[in-house]
């Protein structure tokens, strides 16, 4: 069963020009997105470091930068848009619901008394 | 085309401690689950009978805190988590019309990881004493307790809940990818659509549960400050992170009881699940309502009353899905054909009993109601009613429903009808009257009471509830000892069953299906035998059947974290290391060496078909 | 079909990560234990963000933290990521040599960004920031050095499968593999996004 493998046809020339212009697409979104998330980390640090940003929000500022970078990761460099990703995009979306749960619950309830 | 790689078929205890077959892992599991369930029984019995009477001294004050603290860590996480798996392991591949687990390694690993965790845990009664704070460890109980009991509690539960976590991942990947062809996720038994969802809230709630017990053991052995006050700890990051495993995990023992129940219900009523898509919808949301409702273990903390609400609310919303179960079954049966066998009466059995529960827990969900009912027994009984009378009597309906499956042998009817009695009536007259020590003012986990306060009858009857149980849990043990006399061979589908795990013959062959089977609906078997097929229209032709090696390795790598959680406990650097080197030694031996497994031949496989094996 | 014979290009699969059976297991059941991941690091992030103001009578997290050091561990882990995904490129293209070139580039940025890590905990222990000194400390040390663990298993998880597949090429067994480690190294990188933004910058605001 482990082995049925779909490699018993060879490619066939036309698919393999196909492939290769995806494949640089893809390098060219990969480049593209590393050169954003450089740019985001860039912004986060700027603005903390230059301490001319009212503190409450540059807290929300950064965060929302690193969940842009987050989202490039996730989905352009981990391939989460691509076909055949349904099962782990269905895992990632329940585990990070839960984690916002436990972040806002444990670090929202434990001072309030 | 094949890969036939030599293998020499292993005889006796070496094929047991080196098998990576879902059929042989869960009748381990199911054995190990057993062990634990009679240890965990043991240390009930003498907690009943300290209390049988008002200052009693059978055991004293400090042995029972380690008795209750040890009942109920053996009972929720060695008996009724491992005998889940028994029954997921044994059925579920069967179910979808699969030749395997995804991961067979995996699997093995997932046991054996299990099994040292459990005996981990109870080394600790001969090495100085067991844990005493109590199942949920909470702080500063556990961070402050003398001698290291709670040592052995923090890494039994870290080792086995990593084979819990591996197990779960593992049957989310079998369920999502090894479906026969035509076993659409709405075509799935309910068992399995139980296992499926039981798997993905033990993926989200066991790390949770992971970090909790390292921060508990870097904070008993490094002097870490989590929960410490003095140095600007909480100790309610403790409750928080153990509630938020802990409550996800009374579902994740529920549900495959609840899938149990259903298969019974409808095969002995003959009849069709009512309202599969319900019964589907309601198990999904069930799930996902498990996450929302931690705060209501801790109401009485002080959370305040907007958090107290919210989380009052979504408490009480659980008990819609859980109602649409109930009401299920019982459409299920109306009007059906119904054969009062064993396991019917078991799963009969289940649904007051679980409603019973359900309602205090309704009772237990209204914040200012629960400032009169926390931590008296109230809530025992609460607990006993829905895990006792829940999970424990789904079990009990899967395994006399599924024995032949799993044993190639019947269970005495007879048998089983005093087992059911005896336990049924034994565990209303335990824990029944529990609820109204509770409401009279009779704390939890505690060692004895004084006379003159009207617990003393109340208590009695709850111990000879208790004495009746033990005899119940006996006469089941005489059972499996006399099915194992061959007049008990059950014959070719001895239930009339509706769903695949009953469409081979027994004893079931190593590869499961000769050729996949082709399902057409829901109920496949039945839909099969309705329309006069004596068997399953298979999906493939007969060809070679690839299977996995077995291998030692799952057990020295669980017997390495074994070692070194002595090493941790005894804080020896030299131990510690030698057992982390043994399980990194397996875990690079395992990825060096290819193994591609081997091939049963077509010949073997035909051969098998034309005497009836497969 | 042999899983472990070493690819051509005549018969090279689209997604040799995801060509037989195994391999789409591995694939799902890997990404599934990363669903995991998240839930098991939001819980340390969670307790970190409880207790971080309490450090007592030791630094505070705006004296302590140093943002040129953090900075540089972001740019060497990020540029990590980058890379794998060109091994991850090279690997669809049956092209050995450059993917397990790439590979070697990730893990020496890798061991630059633990290097960094070593020298940054020494620092702060010299400061008094020690594991045992608050609530603060402990938590800090508990989730940075959780992450990197993370790098380190990283590490040698990527020794283990170069050395082990270095002369066979890419088969369909080993592609899972390498693809998987690929996943988890980005994965690294996005606990460390979020540490660095919610431990060390916020850190430094209060």
């Amino acid at each position: 069963m482990a082995d049925h493998t779909k490699t018993e046809q060879p490619v066939h020339r036309n698919e393999a020009l196909h492939r290769k212009i995806a494949i640089k697409e893809e390098r060219k979104y990969h480049n593209v997105s590393f050169i954003m998330m450089i740019l985001l980390t860039l912004i986060a640090f700027y603005a903390i470091w230059s301490d001319k940003v009212s503190s409450s929000f540059a807290i929300l500022f950064i965060l929302v930068l690193a969940v842009i970078q987050v989202f490039f990761q996730l989905y352009i460099w981990m391939h989460l848009s691509h076909k055949g990703h349904d099962f782990p995009l269905w895992g990632m979306i329940s585990g990070i619901l839960i984690a916002a749960i436990t972040v806002a619950g444990i670090a929202g309830l434990i001072w309030t008394s | 085309m094949s890969t036939l790689a030599s293998h020499s078929k292993k005889s006796g205890l070496m094929d047991w401690l080196t098998t990576v077959d879902h059929k042989k892992i869960g009748i381990l599991y199911l054995v190990a689950g057993g062990l634990f369930f009679i240890i965990g029984g043991i240390e009930a019995m003498f907690m009943r009978i300290q209390l049988f009477k008002p200052e009693n001294d059978f055991v004293s004050a400090d042995m029972f805190n380690q008795l209750l603290t040890m009942h109920g860590t053996t009972m929720i996480f060695f008996a009724a988590m491992p005998l889940i798996f028994a029954f997921m392991n044994a059925v579920v591949p069967l179910q979808i019309g699969a030749r395997d687990v995804a991961f067979p390694f995996v699997n093995a690993l997932g046991f054996w990881l299990f099994f040292f965790g459990g005996v981990m845990l109870n080394a600790s009664w001969l090495l100085g004493g067991a844990p005493d704070a109590g199942w949920t460890g909470y702080a500063p109980l556990s961070t402050t307790s003398l001698g290291s009991g709670v040592d052995f509690y923090v890494l039994g539960l870290q080792i086995s809940g990593a084979g819990t976590l591996i197990g779960g991942i593992n049957f989310l990947v079998t369920i999502i990818n090894m479906r026969a062809p035509g076993m659409s996720f709405m075509r799935m038994p309910l068992f399995t659509w139980t296992s499926f969802v039981t798997s993905g809230l033990i993926l989200f709630a066991f790390p949770p549960l992971t970090i909790g017990l390292f921060m508990l053991m870097f904070e008993r052995v490094f002097d870490a400050n989590f929960f410490n006050p003095d140095n600007g700890g909480n100790i309610l990051i403790w409750e928080h992170i153990f509630w938020i495993f802990g409550h996800p995990e009374v579902y994740i023992l529920i549900l495959p009881s609840f899938g149990a129940i259903s298969e019974v219900v409808s095969t002995f009523s003959k009849k069709r699940l009512f309202g599969y898509s319900a019964m589907v919808f309601a198990t999904v949301l069930i799930g996902f309502l498990g996450f929302m409702v931690w705060v209501h273990h801790m109401f009485t903390a002080g959370l305040g009353p907007i958090a107290n609400s919210i989380f009052a609310v979504a408490t009480m919303a659980i008990a819609v899905p859980t109602g649409v179960k109930i009401f299920n079954w019982l459409f299920t049966m109306w009007g059906g054909k119904i054969v009062f066998s064993t396991a019917m009466l078991w799963a009969v059995g289940f649904i007051p009993t679980f409603v019973m529960g359900g309602v205090t827990g309704v009772m237990l969900a209204i914040p200012s109601a629960d400032y009169q009912f926390h931590d008296s027994y109230f809530v025992v009984a609460h607990f006993h009613y829905v895990i006792v009378g829940g999970v424990v009597l789904g079990l009990f309906a899967g395994l006399y429903y599924w024995y032949p499956r799993m044993f190639n042998r019947v269970l005495n009817e007879t048998l089983g009808k005093i087992h059911f009695w005896t336990f049924f009536i034994g565990f209303h007259l335990t824990f029944f009257p529990q609820h109204f020590l509770g409401l009279m003012g009779m704390p939890r986990r505690v060692f004895t009471y004084l006379s003159g306060q009207d617990l003393d009858d109340l208590n009695l009857i709850s111990t000879v509830g208790a004495l009746l149980m033990a005899v119940g849990t006996i006469v089941l043990f005489i059972n499996v000892i006399i099915s194992t006399s061959k007049k008990y061979a059950p014959s070719e589908d001895p239930w009339n069953g509706r769903t695949l795990e009953w469409a081979i013959p027994f004893p079931t062959p190593e590869y499961n299906f000769a050729q996949t089977p082709l399902v057409r609906g829901l109920d496949p078997f039945w839909l099969e035998k309705m329309a006069g097929n004596k068997k399953m229209t298979p999906a493939e032709p007969v060809g070679d059947i690839h299977m996995p090696n077995g291998s030692i390795l799952p057990l020295f790598m669980s017997i390495g974290l074994f070692v070194a959680a002595f090493g941790a406990i005894y804080k020896s650097i030299l131990v510690g290391v030698i057992g982390l080197a043994i399980t990194f030694l397996c875990m690079f031996l395992r990825s060096v060496i290819d193994d591609h497994g081997y091939h049963i031949h077509k010949k073997e496989v035909e051969e098998d078909m034309k005497e009836g094996r497969s | 079909m042999e899983t472990n014979q070493r690819l051509t290009d005549d018969h090279f699969p689209e997604n040799p990560e995801k060509a037989t059976l195994d391999g789409k297991n591995k694939f799902l059941g890997f990404w599934l234990f990363l669903g995991g991941e998240t839930v098991l690091f939001a819980t340390l992030f969670a307790v970190y963000i409880g207790l971080r103001d309490n450090h007592m009578d030791g630094p505070s997290a705006k004296e302590l933290f140093q943002l040129p050091t953090v900075f540089l561990a972001t740019m060497l882990l990020l540029t990590s990521s980058l890379t794998s995904v060109y091994a991850v490129l090279a690997l669809k293209q049956n092209k050995v040599k450059s993917m397990i070139g790439w590979f070697l580039v990730t893990l020496l940025l890798g061991l630059g960004f633990l290097g960094l890590e070593v020298y940054e905990f020494i620092e702060y222990v010299h400061e008094g920031h020690t594991f045992t000194k608050s609530a603060f400390s402990s938590s800090f040390y508990t989730l940075v050095g959780f992450h990197g663990g993370h790098v380190l298993f990283g590490c040698l998880w990527l020794v283990t499968l170069l050395l082990r597949n270095w002369n066979r090429g890419i088969t369909l067994t080993n592609a899972p593999k390498y693809y998987l480690f690929a996943l988890y190294w980005h994965f690294v990188d996005v606990v460390w996004v979020f540490i660095f933004t919610v431990v060390y910058l916020m850190g430094k605001v209060g």
